[in-house]
């Protein structure tokens, strides 16, 4: 019982600290990438793996809840294509399609429905700036909602390839599902190989915790 | 018959520091090492690799060969292509990886 009970402990800190903090929402040919995104009013789990350079397929397991306690969540298979890269010699510049059909269930209606999600995220990145946007809307057959996410950062240095890289990256994010209101969110970054890692709090105090994981 | 000798002998010496010689290659795009590590891995798995080495502030790849083994350009530009680079130019150089990663720390 001591041990079910520590392995579940784990396995919820580990859930926890997934988040799709969306440096690249999935890595490279034949690999794994995890991500997750834990705040107060959204929680998403997701996984894909990469079958080209340009294609991934995965899971994502997704949670939404309003100031008024409405409550909706899916269950999504999803598609990520690379539909453009701009290499540079010291830039990236990225064009994104998100894709996830499934089911969703809710407190505002009965039973479950069928949801669609098809979203878009540009990004463009050099060793000490980071911009990005995005856009993802969940299309159910009665609840509709969208996030729309606008992200700026830059590193405090340059690094070697195998040391850390710590980033200070404000995000402004709007899930009309939650508020039309944009929240704000300061979060320090730090990347090191395999692990991408990012923490903070919105203007309301909210904790927010990032966490990717490439393999 | 001594000049025979003497050109086998300085073709061998030649071939031995091809086939010990490094390949160094310039990429674009390689901006984090969350995202490079993708080339890391795909060459590491390649059997002719012994050692490689990301240049994140260069944009370079340096990657040795085990020692008589010779490393596939094609092959190893098709993996980096495959891990969302591009690649720019492939040049052989005589350091080690060691080697090269030693100088480039001492230049900054």
């Amino acid at each position: 019982m001591r041990y079910t009970n520590f392995f579940f402990g784990v396995l919820t800190i580990f859930l926890a600290l997934m988040t799709s903090a969306s440096a690249a929402p999935m890595g490279f040919k034949n690999s794994w990438m995890v991500m997750g995104d834990t705040s107060k009013n959204f929680q998403e789990l997701a996984f894909n793996y990469a079958t080209t350079a340009n294609d991934a397929f995965g899971l994502s397991v997704s949670g939404m809840e309003s100031h008024h306690s409405m409550k909706q969540q899916n269950v999504e298979a999803v598609y990520t294509r690379k539909v453009a890269r701009w290499n540079m010699p010291n830039a990236q510049a990225n064009i994104w399609f998100i894709g996830g059909i499934g089911s969703t269930t809710g407190n505002t209606f009965e039973g479950s429905r069928l949801t669609t999600s098809p979203g878009v995220q540009l990004d463009y990145e050099t060793t000490r700036v980071y911009v990005m946007g995005s856009t993802r809307v969940y299309t159910g057959e009665g609840p509709t909602s969208s996030i729309n996410t606008l992200r700026l950062g830059g590193s405090f240095y340059e690094v070697h390839y195998d040391q850390p890289q710590p980033w200070f990256i404000v995000e402004a994010r709007r899930m009309n599902f939650v508020s039309r209101q944009y929240e704000i969110t300061p979060m320090l970054r730090v990347i090191h190989n395999r692990y991408f890692v990012e923490f903070g709090a919105n203007m309301s105090g909210q904790p927010r915790f990032n966490f990717m994981y490439n393999y | 018959m001594k000049l025979i000798k003497l050109s086998i002998a300085i073709i061998c010496l030649s071939l031995s520091q091809v086939s010990l010689a490094s390949m160094k290659i310039t990429v674009n795009g390689m901006v984090c090492s969350f995202c490079a590590q993708g080339i890391e891995k795909s060459i590491m798995k390649m059997e002719d690799t012994k050692a490689i080495f990301v240049d994140l502030k260069n944009k370079v790849v340096v990657i040795e060969p085990k020692e008589g083994k010779t490393l596939n350009e094609k092959l190893i530009s098709q993996e980096i292509k495959d891990s969302g680079y591009d690649v720019v130019k492939v040049e052989t150089i005589s350091q080690t990886v060691a080697q090269f990663k030693a100088e480039s720390r001492d230049k900054k």
